[in-house]
């Protein structure tokens, strides 16, 4: 017999037997609102054990559940149905009880149908179980543990910043709180460590940050236990972070504690972290058989504690509900479910790749027109500077003013990153900024990309247009997780109902003389090309870096697009193409001069070969062309994801010969995907790319990648 | 056991047809004696009289008052015929059957219930300012068409924008909308659409339900019913929102409020109460009480336009009643008789 209908049986035996738990009778919650809990657990419960028999009859695909923790209800209770929630995905009890305070939800079928993975589920069309609801201000959450944390931390953030100064779009009331809910095992993970350690940052130093932690401590992380008091150890005297704790299998308890804490949290605008003890019923997931590693009486020390029958008898010790009418309750629901859930089999899935992808990338937003400053403002920010953006400046100077501009047009843009405010970037990328649009919009972070990402997506989720700033590509890749398995997913898993558009500012890449080495000339951007729907963007000169720039933010704020600008480090402040040219300098683009995603930039237009780059890679193939006279042309790919490849097959089209330069590694870089192209359309290349390996410091920073001359060797063998 | 989701109808389903329904289908006589007895007591016509006249008689049967109380007890007196074997596993209601559901549904007593939807009928016909007018959406197939439906309503925001108007959804009714507002509204609306089979209708006698227009009653309601006639629901009560009120569940005093309040004066989204029945109850029957069979085809369009077990046109739904009856209608003589006790 399996723990699942062991656990059943139990119920019915104790609560129809009258043999209850002994316990006190609750107060502090009205009758009514006891019973209404009660039902969201039942509920719960009912469609766990439904998904398992949807599961035996191939209808159901997911089943790990939330049995045990019921008492989220109680926690669902005792918040406003406005307050966002990141929800643990064992919290269908929680979106229940909210459900019940949204007028017109259908909370039963809707979940089925994500068990049935129906292409009519309301949160994901069927691309996942997950829990969501726009209704119900429930983003949906993938299970990659903890990975939620740090945009439930930005999502505070982006709350209490909305009182300062309001986005256009913003979505949560200025008194909401954000919620956060996590296992014990979760809370150990580095990325949940983080927005720990994030929050009490904040809090530290008295930066508003409404948002609740709930950990949901039911001792054990699939076979691995939480040691015990682990959580209350570590978690109940960190500074800026209040402590909270109760027995999540009262309802009474866990509605009062819960109400308390979210309380503070929105009275004073501080994180708090409430501890639930819960109780994990059958296993970690439908295929984990607990008894593989655990006692038996362990599980069934377990099972006599379902949080349930605890509720049944608090019900009727309480005088609120006998437990004949808690079973009646029961049994109803359970045949309830089970009859919707005969009809949900029914519904259409996804059949195919064009409708699992047809998410991928979110709807356009209306209402959006592109704003432009006007001259007086212009002259207001810039004062003399108006006079130098006639001359020819380097790159690092031309991103500067656009996103001065770009600031000055959008105000629910924000920047943010380590260094960009009072230093002003490690280049002087940001300079003056924080100067001119004040620290409420230009935030000097703490040193942690994923608590940089997590900001910028749940300012997102709140109207705002962030631009997140990782310093340098080498250290993306602790977090690009918050891009990969949170942003770019949010969209993919939520029908496009929720998004989370944004500008990553990246500097990167090799080519940088004299510093360099691989921790800040890292060459690789693998981790950023096979991310579905994640645009990358990466100038090789400054003009086109505004001109891009300006694209970036646009298909951020009209199409809610997730963009990374890789900006390359080298030629931030390259000046000449040959010695004392002043050739890679450029006048600042007029304001709205942009360059369309897809447009690529081309150099000459010689049909004897065609040199296909970017970024460095191309300056130093501009260099070559010099010597390798005018049956050259020279083009720029300008966009690495995706990769404009109908233009340069186009563009590449009336020459005898190809050669693909290409900095990033020749595994995984770009020349990969544009050589099979290539291949694919029928033409032959040649390719010069970076070897596999690390970048080093000092005379051989550039030793591994392609350089002028072996471009121009290259390039003769070619035309030879 | 079968389960069945029982349906309230609204105003405007008491016609010269129906003359007789209490007489022939009351299961109660007591209860429908009191029902007399408190209506003559104020004055009114016992409804045993006006289910009695020899002729349907709009002024006086149409009139508020009385068309409610008639309605309601129909109503009532379906629900309390059914079958058994047959488990009500919630109840809703359109417009005034709202009231009835709240009766049906144990939420208050069958007296109380009564006197909630003849003293509302009066207030509104007494206070209630504006009128309804109906138009569909759905073609003579019952096809969905979202995009007609959000044109009609975008027209409906146009014209109650206007300064010299007043129009706003008063039910979604599933394949029509009825559309609540002044007579420079109404008008407006009517000018404004194609006529076809006799739409846009007026509907005669009644206000603007479920609009601003009659938030004058809603205050007096508000005044006049105390929260302290509701009960705890014995079934699940489904109202025009699609809010399901729970038994032992029921916050009181909001049920009050949304009762008297919001329900009054807010669209009535009958459409999505029916989807909400199918979808979190799943019963075996839609079982719509009297009296008149008219708010069958609303059952049954709402059904469609949830695509209901798969259901996406007239003729599916057709076709599915003949092998296995989904919708039954108490109205109907032949198809009550296959849940009603004693037949």
């Amino acid at each position: 017999m399996d723990r699942a209908a062991i656990v059943e049986s139990n119920f019915r035996r104790r609560v129809g037997e009258g043999d209850l738990p002994s316990v006190s009778p609750g107060s502090g919650l009205a009758p009514e609102a006891a019973v209404s809990i009660f039902r969201a657990q039942v509920l719960s419960r009912a469609l766990d054990l439904e998904s398992r028999a949807m599961q035996a009859a191939g209808e159901g695909f997911y089943t790990i559940g939330s049995s045990g923790h019921e008492g989220m209800a109680a926690v669902a209770h005792a918040l406003r149905c406005t307050d966002p929630a990141f929800l643990h995905y064992r919290d269908a009890a929680f979106q229940i009880a909210r459900a019940g305070q949204v007028p017109g939800q259908s909370i039963a079928w809707d979940l089925l149908l994500s068990f049935a993975c129906s292409s009519e589920d309301p949160i994901s069309g069927g691309r996942h179980k997950v829990l969501g609801s726009k209704a119900l201000n429930i983003p949906p959450q993938t299970s990659t543990v903890a990975s939620h944390l740090p945009k439930a931390v930005g999502a505070a953030y982006g709350i209490a910043a909305a009182r300062r100064h309001a986005p256009k779009h913003e979505t949560w009331p200025r008194d909401a709180i954000a919620v956060c809910s996590f296992g014990d095992a979760s809370a150990n993970h580095s990325t949940a460590q983080g927005a720990f350690n994030t929050a009490q940052w904040a809090s530290f130093q008295s930066i508003p940050l409404p948002l609740l932690f709930i950990c949901e401590d039911n001792g054990i992380g699939i076979s691995t236990k939480t040691p015990k008091n682990w959580i209350a150890a570590t978690f109940s005297a960190r500074p800026g972070l209040k402590y909270f704790a109760c027995d999540g299998r009262n309802i009474y308890e866990t509605r009062a504690v819960s109400h308390a804490a979210a309380g503070y949290v929105r009275r004073h605008r501080k994180p708090a972290f409430l501890h639930l003890r819960t109780v994990r019923l059958y296993g970690h997931a439908g295929a984990d058989v607990a008894t593989a590693y655990l006692p038996t009486a362990e599980i069934e020390a377990d099972e006599e504690r379902d949080p349930l029958i605890v509720s049944a008898a608090l019900l009727d010790a309480s005088g609120v509900l006998p437990r004949a009418a808690a079973m009646e309750i029961y049994e109803q629901t359970r045949a309830r479910v089970s009859r919707a859930a005969a009809e949900v089999i029914t519904r259409p899935r996804l059949k195919n790749a064009q409708e699992v992808m047809a998410s991928l990338i979110p709807p356009p937003r209306r209402g959006m027109p592109a704003n432009s400053a006007t001259p007086a403002q212009r002259a207001a920010l810039f004062g003399e500077e108006l006079e130098t953006q006639k001359e020819p400046q380097p790159m690092s100077r031309l991103i500067n003013w656009a996103l001065h501009d770009l600031m000055l047009d959008y105000r629910e843009i924000m920047l943010m990153g380590e260094d960009v405010g009072r230093k002003g970037g490690v280049y002087g990328v940001t300079r003056k900024l924080a100067k001119r649009f004040g620290p409420d919009r230009i935030i000097d972070t703490l040193l942690d990309e994923q608590s940089i990402l997590g900001f910028g997506i749940g300012l997102a989720h709140n109207g705002f247009l962030p631009i997140p700033e990782i310093q340098f590509l080498a250290y993306l890749h602790n977090a690009e997780d918050q891009l990969r398995g949170e942003a770019a997913t949010l969209p993919f898993f939520s029908r496009g109902q929720y998004t989370n558009p944004m500008v990553v500012r990246i500097a990167g890449l090799g080519y940088q003389q004299g510093f360099g080495g691989h921790f800040h000339n890292d060459n690789s951007v693998a981790v950023l090309r096979d991310i579905p729907g994640l645009i990358l963007a990466c100038p090789s000169n400054g003009a086109d870096a505004v001109g891009m720039l300006r694209e970036c933010v646009r298909l951020a704020r009209e199409e809610q697009r997730l963009v990374v600008f890789l900006e390359p480090i080298a030629l931030y402040a390259m000046r000449d193409l040959a010695p004392g040219d002043g050739a890679w300098m450029q006048t600042y683009p007029a304001p709205g001069a942009r360059i369309a995603l897809g447009e690529i930039g081309q150099s000459g237009d010689g049909t004897d070969l065609a040199i296909v780059s970017f970024a460095s890679g191309f300056y130093l193939s501009r260099q070559a062309q010099k010597d390798l006279g005018t049956g050259i042309r020279v083009i720029d790919l300008r966009w690495l994801n995706p990769l404009p490849l109908e233009a340069m097959i186009e563009a590449v089209r009336p020459c005898r010969q190809i050669l693909v330069v290409d900095e990033t590694r020749r595994t995984g870089g770009i020349s990969e995907t544009v050589m099979t192209v290539l291949a694919e359309a029928g033409r032959h290349a040649a390719r010069l790319a970076a070897e596999d390996s690390f970048i080093a410091t000092g005379p051989a920073y550039g030793a591994t990648m392609p350089s002028r001359d072996s471009i121009i060797t290259a390039a003769r063998r070619l035309l030879a | 056991m079968t389960t069945a989701i029982l349906i309230c109808p609204g105003r405007g389903t008491y016609n010269k047809g129906e003359l007789g329904t209490l007489a022939r289908t009351f299961p109660d006589p007591a209860l429908l004696a009191a029902f007399d007895a408190a209506r003559t007591a104020r004055g009114e016509d016992a409804l045993s009289d006006l289910d009695a006249a020899a002729d349907f008689c709009a002024a006086k049967h149409a009139r508020g008052d009385n068309a409610s109380g008639l309605i309601f007890a129909a109503g009532y007196g379906d629900a309390q015929s059914i079958a058994d074997d047959i488990e009500i596993v919630a109840v809703t209601g359109n417009s005034m059957g709202w009231y009835t559901t709240l009766a049906c549904g144990g939420a208050v007593r069958a007296e109380d219930g009564f006197d909630i939807a003849t003293t509302m009928g009066r207030k509104m016909h007494d206070d209630g300012a504006g009128g309804q007018i109906l138009y569909p959406h759905m073609s003579k197939t019952w096809e969905p068409d979202a995009r007609a439906k959000a044109d009609l309503l975008a027209l409906v925001d146009k014209i109650g924008a206007r300064a010299d108007c007043r129009l706003s959804l008063s039910i979604d009714l599933g394949g029509m909308l009825v559309l609540a507002g002044d007579d420079a509204g109404l008008a407006a609306f009517a000018a404004a659409v194609p006529q076809k089979d006799g739409f846009p209708l007026r509907l005669p006698g009644h206000a603007g339900f479920h609009s601003p227009l009659v938030a004058p009653v809603s205050e007096e309601a508000l005044g006049h019913f105390s929260p302290a006639l509701l009960r705890q629901p014995k079934l699940p009560l489904i109202d025009g929102r699609g809010q399901i009120w729970w038994p032992h569940a029921a916050d009181l005093n909001a049920l009050w409020q949304y009762t008297f309040g919001d329900q009054v004066t807010e669209p009535y989204d009958f459409t999505r109460a029916i989807t909400v029945a199918a979808r979190e109850f799943a019963p075996d029957l839609f079982i719509v009480t009297g009296p008149g069979t008219t708010l069958g085809g609303s059952v049954a369009q709402s059904l469609i336009a949830a695509n209901w077990r798969g259901m996406a046109c007239k003729s599916d739904f057709e076709k599915r009643q003949a092998e296995h009856p989904l919708l039954i209608a108490m109205g109907r003589d032949d198809q009550r008789r296959h849940i009603a006790q004693g037949q």
